[in-house]
C-alpha cells in the first residue's frame, strides 16, 4: 500500500525510513499568478498569496501539484492597536500603517520587502500600554480560509502544519530590526519581556486552534533570523534573549508529538546547534546565495536534524535543464542517505522559471526522491 | 589611555554618554577637531568594522556603536565647521529602483560614515537619473548601490550605465546586496563590490584614497 503524504512526512521528519522525498514549495507572487493563469484550471486560484480575495473552495497551487503539506492556522499577530490605514498610495505602491503602529510602504503588484518607514512602539512605556492588546482571541484566524483547506487536507492524507510566525519575526514587525536589535544591549529587560509576552500569546493561539479542532501533525513556523552575512544577533544574545522563548514554544508542539519545522532565510549556520537544543526537527529554506549547502550540513548534522530546501532558484531561473538536474542530484543525493529531507526551493520560485520547466522539474525531484 | 583612545573605546563599546562626555572634554582641552575626529571617533568606528567583518560583533553591536558616534559628532560638528574640517569625501547611497529595502543600506550608511565619508542617502527605490542628479549637486567621490532582490539586480547595471554616460569624471562605484555578487559587479562594469557592510566602507576608502 503507498504510503500518504501524511506518513511520508512524518517519517521524514524523524528520519525513518519513507518511499520517497516528501515535497513541498512557496511562489513568489508573480509567479503564482503566472503558473495559475497558464495552467488555466477554472478549479484553481491565487489561494497563496490572495487568500482574502479567493474564495476558500478554489484549489491552491500546492493542491495542484500535489505536495505532501498543508499549512493552516496563520495567526495574525498584530497588536490591533490602531486600525489598518492607507497614508499614501500610487499606482505602484502603497504606504500602510498597520495594526502594530508601524507605517511601512508596500508593492502593490508585486512581492519584496516593504521600506520600514516609521515604528510605534519605540520605549517600554508604550510597549507596556499596548502589550495587554496581544490577547488570543478566535478571529486572528482567517477561519473560512482554512477550514476548507484543513478538511480536505485529511480528507487526503496530507501532513498538516499549524502554520505561524516565530518571535524575531512578530518582535521586529513591531518595534522595527534596529529598535530590537539595540534594545538587546541598551534596554534588555525591556526587550526580554516583548519576547516572553509574543512567546505567550504564540503559544496561547496554538491552543486556541487545537480547541477550535484543528488538530495537526506538526509546525511550520516561519522568521528570518538571518541575512546573507549571518544572523542579526550574536549566537550568545540568541540563546539570551530567544532560545528560551524559542524552547517553550517549540516544547508546546512536541508535548503533542507535533515535529518543528523552523523557516529563516539566510546564513543560521552558527546557529544551528542551538536550533537543535531549542527542539527544531528541520529546516527551511536553506538559502544558497546565503552559503548553506545541504551538502556541508547533512554530514554534520543529518543525524539529528532534516533538511526542506536549498534547491537554488538562480539555477532553477536558467530554465537549463542540464543545469538544474546537476543542482537536484547534487543536493538530493547529498541529503538523502540521512532520510530527513524535503525538497524545496532555497527560498521561493520566482516568475523566471517557466510552468514546463517547474513541472519538468517537479517530475525529476520525483523520479530522484524515490528511496530503493 | 589618553583622551582620543577613551573616545575610541567609547565608540567601540556603543556608549554615547561617554562618547559626548570625552569629546566635550577633548573640545574643551583644545584638541584640533581633525584629531578628535580621526584619532577618537574614526579610530574607533574602524575598529568596530574589523569586529564585525571579523564575526565579533554583529548588527546590534554596530548600531549602538554607531549611535555613540552620532553623540560624539553632534557635539564636533559645529568645531568642525569653525575649523574647516571636512569630510574625507563625499559619498551618494540608495537602494535601486523597485527596491524598497533599507537595512543593508542603512548599516552601510553607519559604515562609510564611520570611515570618515560625508554620505548622502537617497532612500530606496531610486531610479538611475536621481543618482545622477545627485552626483551633479555636490562633489561626490563614491556611488554605492544596494540590491535586495534578482529581479532589480538590472537596475544597478542601468544605473551604472548611466553614471558613465553622463559624469565625466564618473565617481567611483560599489555594489552590494543579497543576490550581488563579485562577477556581478565585474559584468557590469562597477569599480567594486562589498560583501558585507563593514567590507563595502573598507573598500570604499581604497577607492577613494582615504587610507
Amino acid at each position: 500500500m503507498p504510503m500518504t503524504s501524511r506518513e511520508r512526512v512524518a517519517r521524514c521528519l524523524r528520519r525513518q525510513p519513507h518511499d520517497r522525498v516528501p515535497m513541498f514549495d512557496w511562489y513568489w507572487l508573480e509567479a503564482e499568478e503566472t503558473y495559475v493563469r497558464e495552467i488555466g484550471d477554472p478549479r484553481l486560484g491565487c489561494g497563496i498569496h490572495h487568500a482574502r480575495t479567493t474564495p476558500p473552495d478554489k484549489l491552491t497551487l500546492w493542491d495542484y501539484f500535489d505536495f505532501d503539506l498543508v499549512q493552516v492556522a496563520w495567526p495574525d499577530q498584530r497588536l490591533r492597536m490602531v486600525e489598518p490605514e492607507v497614508l499614501e498610495e500610487s499606482d505602484e505602491w502603497v504606504l500602510l500603517r498597520d495594526g502594530n503602529d508601524a507605517v511601512m510602504r508596500w508593492w502593490k503588484r508585486k512581492m519584496g520587502t516593504p521600506e520600514h518607514v516609521r515604528f510605534g512602539i519605540d520605549t517600554p512605556e508604550k510597549w507596556a500600554k499596548v502589550k495587554p492588546l496581544l490577547t488570543a482571541s478566535r478571529d486572528r484566524v482567517r477561519w473560512e480560509e482554512f477550514r476548507p483547506r484543513y478538511r480536505r487536507a485529511k480528507e487526503q492524507g496530507k501532513f498538516i502544519c499549524f502554520a505561524g510566525v516565530e518571535i524575531i519575526e512578530s518582535v521586529k514587525d513591531t518595534l522595527g530590526h534596529e529598535m530590537m536589535c539595540k534594545a538587546m544591549l541598551k534596554q534588555p529587560d525591556w526587550v526580554r519581556d516583548v519576547f516572553e509576552t509574543y512567546t505567550q500569546f504564540e503559544i496561547d493561539m496554538f491552543y486556541l486552534c487545537l480547541a477550535e479542532g484543528l488538530e495537526c501533525d506538526g509546525a511550520f513556523i516561519y522568521g528570518d533570523i538571518a541575512y546573507k552575512n549571518g544572523p542579526f544577533m550574536s549566537p550568545r544574545h540568541y540563546r539570551e534573549f530567544v532560545f528560551p522563548c524559542h524552547k517553550r514554544f517549540f516544547d508546546e508542539f512536541h508535548k503533542r508529538n507535533m515535529p518543528v519545522i523552523l523557516h529563516s532565510d539566510g546564513d543560521i549556520r552558527l546557529l544551528l546547534p542551538h536550533f537543535i537544543e531549542a527542539g527544531v526537527d528541520m529546516i527551511n529554506p536553506l538559502e544558497s546565495r546565503a552559503g548553506m549547502d545541504v551538502r556541508e550540513l547533512a554530514p554534520q548534522y543529518g543525524d539529528r536534524l532534516g533538511f526542506c530546501g536549498n534547491i537554488d532558484v538562480t539555477v532553477l531561473t536558467t530554465n537549463d535543464r542540464e543545469r538544474i538536474l546537476a543542482e537536484l542530484e547534487s543536493k538530493m543525493k547529498a541529503a538523502m542517505p540521512y532520510r530527513g529531507y524535503m525538497y524545496h526551493s532555497d527560498h521561493s520560485i520566482p516568475p523566471g522559471v517557466t510552468l514546463e520547466t517547474y513541472r519538468w522539474l517537479l517530475d525529476e525531484v520525483r523520479r530522484i526522491g524515490r528511496y530503493e | 589611555m589618553s583622551l582620543l583612545q577613551t573616545i575610541a573605546q567609547a565608540v567601540i563599546d556603543g556608549d554615547e554618554v561617554a562618547a559626548a562626555k570625552h569629546v566635550q572634554e577633548a573640545l574643551d582641552r583644545n584638541l584640533s577637531a581633525k584629531q578628535i575626529l580621526d584619532e577618537g571617533l574614526l579610530t574607533g568606528m574602524t575598529e568596530v568594522g574589523r569586529r564585525f567583518r571579523g564575526g565579533e560583533y554583529f548588527i546590534p553591536e554596530v548600531l549602538i556603536a554607531a549611535e555613540a558616534m552620532k553623540a560624539g559628532m553632534n557635539l564636533l560638528r559645529p568645531a568642525m565647521l569653525k575649523q574647516g574640517v571636512k569630510a574625507g569625501a563625499t559619498a551618494i547611497i540608495g537602494t535601486v529602483r523597485g527596491d524598497l529595502h533599507d537595512i543593508g543600506k542603512n548599516l552601510t550608511v553607519t559604515m562609510l560614515e564611520g570611515a570618515g565619508f560625508e554620505v548622502v542617502d537617497l532612500g530606496v527605490d531610486v531610479p538611475p537619473e536621481r543618482f545622477v542628479q545627485a552626483c551633479r549637486e555636490r562633489d561626490v567621490k563614491l556611488v554605492a548601490m544596494s540590491a535586495l532582490l534578482t529581479t532589480t539586480m538590472p537596475e544597478m547595471a542601468q544605473t551604472v550605465k548611466k553614471l558613465r554616460e553622463e559624469l565625466a569624471p564618473t565617481p567611483k562605484i560599489i555594489v552590494g546586496g543579497a543576490p550581488v555578487t563579485q562577477n556581478y559587479a565585474d559584468e557590469i562594469g562597477a569599480d567594486g563590490y562589498g560583501m558585507d557592510a563593514a567590507s563595502g566602507a573598507d573598500l570604499a576608502k581604497r577607492l577613494c584614497g582615504l587610507n
